[in-house]
């Protein structure tokens, strides 16, 4: 029992202390070139809170993951797309 | 029938001074709908190449870019000209060139942006008149042009028109105005990926329809005409750093009265955006 309350404690302790940030899933229309779609990385790698940025070109997707505490409303995300060039359509969003 | 010198060197001005700066995936010779992101900068360097019998002028240029907003870019070129007809030559700064485009709409769809912008540029005229061949042409010009772009994972083709009014000199020499023409197809061999090298290969057909240049109010009989070059080329990019070259081969002249006609044209750029 000893041993059930220490592990559940301590899984516990790892959700608080790594669960940080936010990963965002959006599906951006108009992607059809790498070299263009570096402006997408570029405007969320300028923005504060922003850990990383992959894009799958294939697919239309855009994956940005943030730090702690840093959040985006989808006006933001639309925003930040639609001055990078491309359309933003739909997005997702999950704690990491 | 045998040019004068002067008029020869006027008309040599005008090899090559119908160039617009290139924008990140737009074609080489002809104009694409592209602009930058937000806040971005783009830095390009670049160099052209050509020859009309003995007249052969080369040219490497600085470009910079600023994006205004997703859709409006606004840049300068600073060109330094190396010129040489016969056993003359020259070389040095030659016109200032100021641009903008703005990209007015916008079709997005799963790997593929259909857009149309418009484009305006004025070349000054700072360019050293004294110098033989001259450097620049003595009188502020200008560049409006519409253009269309397909953009696909695969697949690209532009299409677009320009005009180009020239003004005239202290030597009350107008160069003719002239309309350009260009459609350009463009062909992905294998899928990008981000952070990947990606390779396009472009053909481009680019038909030139010069008017005739004016002296005193009179008109030139060996000045204007119409010109068409295939051009092959190549755009090679890198994550934010792209390489891109083409050349233009004539294929179709016919120049008003004696006037050499285009050997080759060629050009090549790096482009950085920050």
């Amino acid at each position: 029992m000893k041993k059930i309350i220490i592990i559940s404690l301590f899984s516990l302790w790892t959700n608080f202390a790594f669960a940080a940030g936010t990963q965002y899933d959006m599906r951006v229309d108009g992607l059809a070139c790498p070299f263009c779609a570096y402006g997408i990385e570029k405007g969320f790698t300028k923005t504060e809170g922003v850990k990383s940025v992959d894009i799958d070109l294939k697919n239309g997707l855009v994956i940005v993951k943030t730090e702690e505490g840093k959040t985006f409303t989808e006006d933001q995300l639309k925003e930040i797309i639609n001055d990078t060039g491309f359309t933003m359509k739909s997005m997702t969003e999950k704690p990491i | 029938m045998k040019r004068s010198r002067p008029i020869n060197l006027l008309l040599g001005l005008l090899l090559g001074t119908s160039s617009f700066p290139i924008f990140a995936h737009d074609p080489i010779f002809g104009i694409g709908p592209h602009v930058l992101f937000k806040g971005g900068t783009e830095v390009a360097l670049e160099t052209h190449l050509e020859r009309a019998g003995e007249e052969k002028e080369s040219e490497a240029g600085l470009e910079l870019v600023y994006g205004i907003t997703g859709d409006w870019a606004a840049g300068l070129e600073l060109p330094y000209a190396y010129k040489k007809e016969g056993s003359e030559s020259s070389n040095g700064l030659a016109d200032v060139q100021l641009f903008t485009k703005y990209r007015f709409w916008r079709q997005d769809s799963l790997g593929l942006q259909e857009s149309a912008a418009v484009m305006f540029a004025a070349n000054l005229n700072n360019g050293d008149e004294k110098t033989d061949p001259k450097l620049g042409n003595g009188a502020n010009d200008f560049i409006g042009g519409l253009t269309y772009g397909y953009e696909g994972l695969k697949w690209y083709r532009w299409a677009s028109v320009r005009y180009r009014y020239n003004g005239e000199n202290d030597a009350s020499f107008h160069a003719g105005n002239k309309t350009l023409v260009d459609f350009v197809a463009g062909w992905r061999p294998t899928l990008p990926e981000y952070k990947k090298a990606d390779t396009v290969w472009l053909l481009e057909l680019n038909t030139e329809v010069g008017e005739k240049s004016e002296l005193n109010g009179t008109k030139l009989a060996n000045s204007g005409g119409v010109e068409s070059f295939l051009s092959p080329g190549i755009f090679w990019t890198l994550r934010n750093f792209a390489i891109k070259a083409g050349i233009q081969i004539p294929i179709y002249s016919n120049l008003n009265g004696s006037q050499e006609k285009s050997d080759f044209r060629a050009k090549a750029s790096f482009e950085w955006h920050i």
